[in-house]
């Protein structure tokens, strides 16, 4: 009982990251905050919603030998979080970097400090 | 199986198949074809056809997106209809 | 735009001739539905598969064993149809000749994690993961007995590790490890394997691809176990040949032919 109610305590706060990239995806105003939100906000949530289907896989658990199994779909779940912590924000950085190098310039408000054209040669 | 999953994801799935189609911009249709991939994926992974799906995700979602991609980077990107 | 028109008509009549024929299918998984229970007088297919296929090849999974054993003649060809699109991507794009210097593919030394600040995010990630990707590549061509999987998908996906190093370097630092020549060898002898179980069957006096004769070549007993194991050899097969087609497709496709640079 205890274990379910963790576990929906991560899906559930996996599912408000998800929300909040998405609302970021649409609501934020140029090409680098959009990926930024949609990049963080979905790794985030897809490991806490993973680590909650692991937890909630331990509901009926009672001894190691007898429910081995359940530790093995365990550590498959686990073997996916760590690949999506790897791959997802190196996803987002190639994505990004490929916007920088075709000329997408990000928005910056007239009043903010403007150091673009400095670094542009740098990188 | 949950029946209103399967028309949730069935009406994500036709509009993916109609923006693919309509769209004018050949780097947006691939994409969305890759969406559209993946939703049939979803759809027959939820049906209980396990090996289809995963067939579709490695074919249809992976690898097909990016020859897609290559082949538009070789060519034009604008459609001529 | 009068063709859009007439698209349109024919596309529309199409679907609705379709879907009228969609009212007369029976329920989703009904099971006194005739393709699941068969008509009077003749017993289903389906039925047999279900009830028997795990007696006669000691196979967990239903898919695997019609698809490779019972089914395996279709199998073959469209592993050939692969081979085809391949050979037809050569005949098209391949640029033979006219080359003016010969490319160089020594190794660089670490040249994935040397150049700018990107090549070395990317670059760290890919030698991160593309070992995993290919490790899960040969675990579900080699596991797909027992769950989903198989040749075609443990194949497609040890050519998608390939395209990742081809993505994330260039095309050169794929073509190392996998050189013009030896896909096109791999693409041959993938076939080879598939169509070498089906003669040993024939020379042995039965069938093309009846894989239960094999026994005695398998060190098994019975032709049960002859024929899981058959399973496993042709399933091997296939992941060879797609893995090397669909590296190909993708060296072609994304250097025009010349086999250089890449995207």
């Amino acid at each position: 009982m205890i274990v379910t109610v963790i576990s929906v305590v991560f899906i559930l706060a996996g599912l408000v990251f998800f929300i909040g990239g998405a609302v970021g995806l649409i609501r934020f105003p140029d090409f680098y905050t959009r990926t930024h939100a949609a990049g963080k906000g979905d790794t985030l949530s897809s490991l806490l919603v993973i680590l909650g289907f692991s937890i909630y896989q331990l509901h009926d658990f009672e001894s190691f030998s007898h429910d081995w199994l359940t530790l093995l779909v365990i550590l498959k779940l686990l073997g996916i979080s760590a690949f999506i912590l790897i791959t997802s924000p190196t996803s987002t950085h190639a994505l990004m970097d490929a916007g920088w190098e075709d000329g997408t310039k990000p928005k910056i408000h007239p009043d903010r400090p403007n150091h673009l054209n400095d670094d542009c040669e740098k990188f | 199986m949950i029946f209103a999953f399967d028309i949730i994801i069935l009406v994500f799935l036709v509009v993916a198949a109609l923006i693919s189609l309509s769209v004018k911009d050949l780097l947006s249709a691939s994409m969305i074809y890759g969406i559209y991939g993946f939703l049939i994926c979803l759809l027959w992974a939820e049906m209980g056809a396990v090996d289809v799906a995963f067939t579709e995700a490695s074919v249809g979602a992976g690898v097909s997106t990016v020859l897609l991609i290559a082949t538009v980077f070789n060519t034009r990107r604008r459609s001529s209809d | 735009m009068l063709s859009k028109v007439f698209a349109t008509i024919a596309v529309a009549i199409t679907g609705s001739i379709l879907l009228y024929g969609v009212s007369d299918f029976p329920a989703f998984g009904d099971p006194h539905s005739p393709a699941n229970a068969g008509v009077p007088g003749s017993e289903s297919v389906s039925l047999y598969f279900i009830e028997e296929s795990y007696k006669d090849t000691k196979v967990p999974n239903l898919v695997t064993s019609v698809l490779a054993d019972y089914r395996g003649y279709d199998t073959m060809f469209e592993t050939v149809v692969i081979f085809a699109a391949g050979m037809a991507i050569f005949a098209i794009l391949r640029v033979v000749g006219n080359k003016e210097e010969e490319v160089s593919r020594e190794p660089v030394e670490n040249s994935f994690t040397n150049g700018d600040h990107s090549r070395i995010i990317v670059g760290t990630t890919v030698r991160i993961v593309v070992p995993v990707i290919q490790l899960f590549a040969l675990y579900v061509v080699a596991h797909g007995h027992h769950s989903p999987g198989g040749g075609f998908q443990g194949g497609v996906i040890l050519g998608a590790s390939f395209i990742i190093i081809a993505l994330a370097e260039n095309l050169n630092a794929a073509l190392r490890r996998l050189s013009e020549q030896n896909y096109v060898r791999l693409a041959v002898v993938g076939i080879f394997i598939y169509a070498l179980f089906g003669v040993m069957a024939q020379v042995l006096g039965r069938n093309f691809l009846d894989y239960g004769v094999l026994a005695p070549l398998l060190f098994t007993d019975g032709p049960e176990m002859a024929r899981s194991h058959s399973m496993l050899g042709v399933e091997v097969g296939v992941a060879f040949t797609v893995t090397a087609i669909m590296f190909a497709i993708y060296a072609n496709l994304s250097s025009r032919g010349q086999l250089e640079k890449g995207l």
